[in-house]
């Protein structure tokens, strides 16, 4: 190791409120013969418990942390990002307001301290004084949080060192390849990113918020209007009308029942993802069930009963002879749920119909679930039971599918959005070697749908219906249409590494590359291409703690004199010295001689960056 | 939520003086007393947040065995015994035998008969209907041992370990010259960026002909390391017909299209750390091993000086070194004696006081009286002041925020006896007078400002005095004190309150070292006094809006 290690300093960041001034070496001296008080002490002291050289692997999603240390093959630990509540640590969204933003930073920054110090101390168990970390960030880590994680690291864990790696190429390593285009679907939003020969051609990413928390609002959308809940029983005594045709205690789904938990256990535990929906049926029975109104939640009611299939065609007839018979809740239900849940009376129409699609093309059964009543409906015996309509399962990822919006292209749309971007001459390349990872990828079928979904968006067939054969659009939407046409001799190339059901393929490059991954989870890919970056020692540009703590006592006197409140910068420490492909490799200022003509921006990640360079000269 | 206090570690902040205590980012910098340390050399108090934790033990914490930190490392900080939990409910497994067989009792085995297994005391759980049975029932996880080392995942890395590692060896030597960082020099995958921007990048560079097959141009022509890289060979690949289950495929989409009920499948927390595709029903769960806990030692992250350092064996809940606040800052507690009016009131009835009606004693436009008593824990007498921080920064901040004008004025203001008090020492309980002020009276006795628990000494509260000293006794002094509402107020009342208090140091001489109040007992008595401050939050609860309360606001 070139790095000594470093003697035990006092760190800039603590302010005693006292000033002391007993100087340092003596400390370390007198607290080393406290130490020495235990024997078993001092060998745990001596004997570090991992080699130096191995890291700890942070894969810190804004949901979803998974940690552990390089060399293994699964993480240590996977928990919630915090644990206290799981709920997500960061939004997409910051607060506009400046004084709104920097409580917003102060609370994210407590919420990130206390994760990262149960990391070490709570699931790790180790020091992190001797540990190097290598996190890995996807290219859209907002840089403020980067540096935020920099700055608890070191200043508050004090940790030798961070790297940080990019997840979509740790994730491609971890399948294999060193070539392809990678698809995050995480939580927050999915990006694809192509990677050529281990090197990210971060201009051409394109990114989604559709993603897990898409479907997380979605799928709650979904039970609000289309599930039905059966409070429970008033008390024992009364005979059991749990199983009776139930429109007696029906009611609509409480808003308050469906808290961020059980909607992240029902997406988890319940949610599959269906296959294509042909597209003739889809226009047609839009069409036929376009009129509003159709009690379609409580289609779903009514054969609830039936825990079996329900029939694809029968389900219209029995709907119909139903109708009468169900009482209060159904045709004036629809109308309090938009409210309630914030969507437009308009996005309820469009789910109204979709609903009654999908109740025909689905043959998922019915989940009955028993819940904990809300709190405020804490009346009956025991617990309530949520009922969750089949299609509601197999159709609630359909909102990841949807394309056509120009922000928020499906997922399929991003990865063809990508492969546009990328040269003509990489397309094949890419098109073969299609990675997807993500905790949302883990729904069942998620994969094989997507290779679906990717030929049908580019498929002819598509086109015809939507443009004429000039290419003039019928629509007023003429960008969405047939943007793919560039692509679509890359139909037969098109291969998903980790499909676990490959279409038979049709090219030989095909069927080398589809399902040839090895069958780790699309969850835990990136963290275990990390864990392999960590013991083949290729994670990244390292920032030692010494040049953090230079650059923080750099910074340090700059701290006090912007008295300008606009000019805040969220914290200027630290921010040179961060790799990042966003900026540039020559940030200002900074002492860079040995950048060399040769580094480009593009490469900042992989290619050793300045900071590196200007440590070994130093 | 009844009142509280909560006690200031700045370690998060660059300042002395708190953050306004109504921001939700403020509640991670003030911490409960007895969740506090004290580092005597830097004179300053110290939190889990901000504290050094080192590991100084690893135990199990159902079998209490000190793992050898050794073997940490190699069983994952897990258990390496015969602690399993029960994957289903995370409860302890026992080891049980299985059926003896009919054939007669006459020989009877003291351990039971051969095939063991796992079992949940709780859900009944038992491995067997997962295939894991054990010959003897000691040291299952020796048995489990060995399908470990064979589990496909680490198989699978250590593959493709193997696949990456000679284009690594090979690279340095090829890679550019001219950084001499040991990171370009270890970082193959640099060399090789490296190496490929020397050529033209395909699809970029203007007159490569090779439009049509990357792939074939690939293996003809480049003789760049990157191109060496071959394409992985997995072990088992995911696409492969023999994985039937779990891969996310086919099987897995028909086994949830016709799912029954939910508890098949496995919960998200009971699957996520699996980074191989196994199976998503609950049924194929595997006996988990009971994670390690540690022993950990609390350094000051400022001298490393040890704050807390327990005691090496597992058994033992004791330690050798403990510094904690609470040995060194007086205890306060807060009261409102109203609200004990109301809770007194509201038991007579018979009823269960509701939680929301003793929040909703805080009127807007009231004045209302608090308590707040201290309780010395050094062995000589402090003096105490209190200063209540004004929370100007607070409403400045709110204003720029472009908070509504009602922010702009305080919404409550606080009055506090603004001379010093004294407290008395702590004592040992035996050495005081009177039996009846022994402790755990004192906590019962903030209602009687309310009604009145009559003695001699509370007489002058008899008086309606509220602000200043109601009680001293033993080691602890009541303080009342008064908060004010304004009309238009809402949210919580929530202030900071500087503490000073002034102790006799016991070691001036020593050295030049700030001092620290210790409880060490004072053996020559020069009487060099130091102060010691520190800002503490006080919360007394929801302030309801006037508007709600017309009925309220008419009675007087």
């Amino acid at each position: 190791m070139s790095v000594p290690p470093s003697t035990p300093r006092r760190h800039a960041t603590y302010d005693t409120t006292t000033p002391i001034a007993t100087p340092q070496a003596s400390r370390a001296h007198s607290s080393s013969h406290i130490v020495q008080a235990s024997p078993h002490y001092t060998t745990t002291r001596r004997h570090s418990l991992y080699g130096t050289e191995d890291r700890i692997i942070l894969d810190p999603g804004s949901h979803i942390w998974k940690v552990g240390f390089s060399g293994e093959g699964k993480p240590r630990e996977v928990s919630y990002a915090d644990k206290d509540t799981g709920s997500p640590l960061w939004t997409l969204n910051r607060a506009p307001d400046l004084i709104d933003r920097e409580e917003e930073d102060r609370l994210l920054e407590a919420r990130l301290q206390t994760s990262l110090r149960a990391v070490f101390h709570d699931s790790l168990l180790t020091d992190p004084k001797s540990r190097k970390i290598i996190i890995l960030e996807t290219p859209l880590l907002p840089l403020h949080i980067k540096d935020m994680f920099a700055r608890i690291l070191f200043n508050n864990l004090q940790v030798p060192s961070i790297s940080f790696a990019s997840s979509h190429l740790l994730a491609l390593l971890a399948a294999g390849r060193v070539t392809g285009l990678v698809l995050d679907c995480g939580h927050l939003e999915s990006t694809a990113l192509p990677i050529y020969s281990s090197r990210p051609l971060f201009p051409h990413l394109r990114t989604t918020p559709l993603a897990g928390s898409r479907l997380s609002s979605h799928l709650k959308a979904l039970l609000l209007l289309f599930g039905t809940y059966h409070p429970p029983i008033q008390s024992l005594s009364a005979p059991a009308t749990q199983y009776a045709p139930a429109s007696a205690r029906a009611t609509r789904v409480p808003e308050e029942l469906l808290t961020d938990t059980l909607v992240e256990e029902l997406k988890t535990r319940c949610c599959f993802v269906g296959e294509t929906i042909d597209l003739d049926v889809r226009i047609a029975s839009a069409a036929a069930f376009e009129e509003p109104g159709t009690p379609s939640s409580e289609r779903a009611m009514s054969e609830s009963g039936f825990s079996g299939t329900s029939g694809d065609e029968g389900s219209v007839d029995s709907t119909s002879q139903q109708t009468p018979t169900s009482s209060g809740f159904s045709a004036t239900a629809p109308s309090q749920a938009p409210s309630s849940i914030g969507r437009s009376p308009a996005s309820e129409g469009h789910l109204q119909s979709l609903a009654n699609l999908y109740t025909r093309s689905s043959t998922a059964t019915d989940l009955r679930i028993r819940v904990e009543p809300p709190p405020s409906q804490q009346t009956g015996t025991g617990r309530g039971t949520l009922l969750v309509p089949g299609w509601i399962r197999e159709r609630a990822a359909e909102v990841l599918f949807e394309g056509g919006d120009v922000d928020e292209s499906s997922v399929a749309e991003v990865i063809l959005d990508s492969l546009l971007k990328v040269p003509v001459d990489l397309r094949k390349s890419f098109a073969s070697g299609i990675v997807i990872v993500g905790g949302t990828a883990m729904l069942p079928g998620f994969i094989p749908r997507l290779h679906a979904e990717l030929v049908r968006a580019i498929s002819p067939s598509l086109m015809q219906g939507a443009t004429t054969p000039t290419g003039k659009p019928r629509r007023p939407r003429p960008s969405t249409h047939d943007r793919y046409a560039a692509l679509r001799p890359l139909i037969p190339y098109f291969a998903i590494l980790n499909n676990p059901a490959p279409p038979s393929p049709t090219t030989s490059r095909a069927s080398a590359n589809a399902g040839k991954s090895p069958a780790f989870t699309p969850a835990t890919m990136a963290w275990i291409g990390g864990s392999l970056a960590g013991v083949l020692k290729i994670g990244g540009t390292e920032v030692a703690r010494e040049k953090w703590d230079a650059a923080d006592a750099q910074a340090e006197p700059d701290e006090d004199d912007p008295m300008d409140p606009l000019i805040q910068t969220p914290k200027p420490t630290g921010w040179s010295i961060l790799p990042d492909w966003t900026r540039s490799p020559l940030p200002n200022g900074a002492p860079s001689a040995k950048a060399g003509p040769i580094t480009q921006p593009v490469l900042n990640v992989v290619v050793s960056s300045p900071p590196q360079a200007t440590a070994v000269g130093a | 939520m009844p009142p509280s206090i909560e006690f200031y570690c700045p370690c998060l902040a660059s300042t002395p003086h708190p953050p306004p205590p109504h921001l939700a980012s403020s509640s991670y910098s003030f911490h409960p007393l007895h969740n506090l340390f004290f580092c005597e050399e830097c004179d300053a108090i110290r939190c889990n947040r901000c504290v050094m934790v080192e590991v100084s033990g690893y135990y199990c914490p159902n079998c209490l065995f000190e793992v050898p930190s050794a073997s940490v490392r190699a069983e994952k900080n897990r258990c390496a015994r015969n602690c399993f939990m029960c994957p289903n409910c995370r409860n302890t497994l026992t080891v049980v035998p299985s059926d003896p067989p009919d054939t007669g009792a006459a020989i009877v085995n003291t351990v039971g008969e051969p095939p063991f297994f796992l079992y949940c005391n709780h859900c009944r759980w038992d491995s067997a209907e997962v295939g894991i049975t054990f010959e003897k029932p000691t040291g299952l996880a020796a048995q489990l041992q060995k399908y470990e080392d064979s589990a496909p995942e680490s198989l699978e890395f250590e593959r493709l370990k193997e696949h990456y590692e000679p284009h690594l060896r090979a690279s340095p030597s090829t890679g550019p010259a001219a950084p001499h960082s040991h990171h370009t020099h270890t970082n193959p995958i640099t060399a090789a960026a490296s190496s490929a921007l020397a050529r033209d990048i395909p699809g970029v560079g203007k007159y490569t002909p090779h439009s049509s097959s990357v792939g074939r141009n690939r293996s003809s022509r480049n003789k760049g390391n990157y191109n060496e890289v071959p394409d992985y060979r997995a072990r088992v690949e995911i696409g492969s017909s023999n994985f039937t289950m779990g891969g996310g495929g086919e099987t897995d989409v028909d086994l949830m299209k016709h799912l029954e009920d939910m508890s098949e499948i496995a919960t998200l927390e009971q699957r996520w750390e699996n980074s191989w595709m196994t199976s998503l029903q609950t049924g194929d769960l595997k006996p988990l091993r009971i994670p390690l806990h540690s022993k950990k030692s609390k350094r000051c992250p400022s001298c490393r000086h040890i704050l807390i350092k327990p005691e090496q064996k597992a058994q033992s809940v004791r330690y050798k070194i403990k510094l904690v606040a609470a040995n060194y800052l007086p205890a306060i507690t807060v009261s409102l004696p109203h609200l004990y009016a109301v809770l007194a009131a509201m038991r007579k009835p018979g009823k269960t006081p509701q939680l929301s009606d003793i929040e909703s004693t805080m009127h807007a436009g009231k004045t209302y009286s608090f308590q707040l008593s201290f309780t010395n824990p050094l062995y000589d007498p402090i003096q105490v002041r209190l200063h209540v921080q004004r929370s100007l920064p607070s409403s400045s901040m709110a204003e720029d925020g472009g908070g509504p004008s009602e922010k702009r004025r305080p919404p409550f203001s606080v009055t506090l006896p603004s001379s010093a008090f004294p407290i008395a020492a702590y004592a040992e309980a035996w050495e005081y007078e009177d039996d009846e002020e022994m402790f755990g009276v004192e906590e019962d006795d903030f209602d009687g400002g309310g009604g009145g628990r009559g003695g001699g000494r509370e007489q002058g509260r008899g008086r309606t005095k509220t602000i200043g000293i109601l009680e001293r006794r033993a080691n602890v002094t009541v303080i009342g004190g008064e908060v004010a509402i304004s009309k238009e107020a809402r949210g919580n009342i929530k202030f900071n309150m500087l503490v000073s208090y002034t102790y006799r140091s016991d070691d001036s001489e020593p050295s030049e070292e700030q001092s620290t109040p210790s409880r060490a007992q004072v053996q020559n008595r020069e009487p060099e006094m130091k102060t010691f401050s520190f800002y503490t939050a006080i919360d007394l609860g929801t302030i309801i809006p006037r508007e709600e309360h017309k009925s309220d606001a008419m009675e007087y």
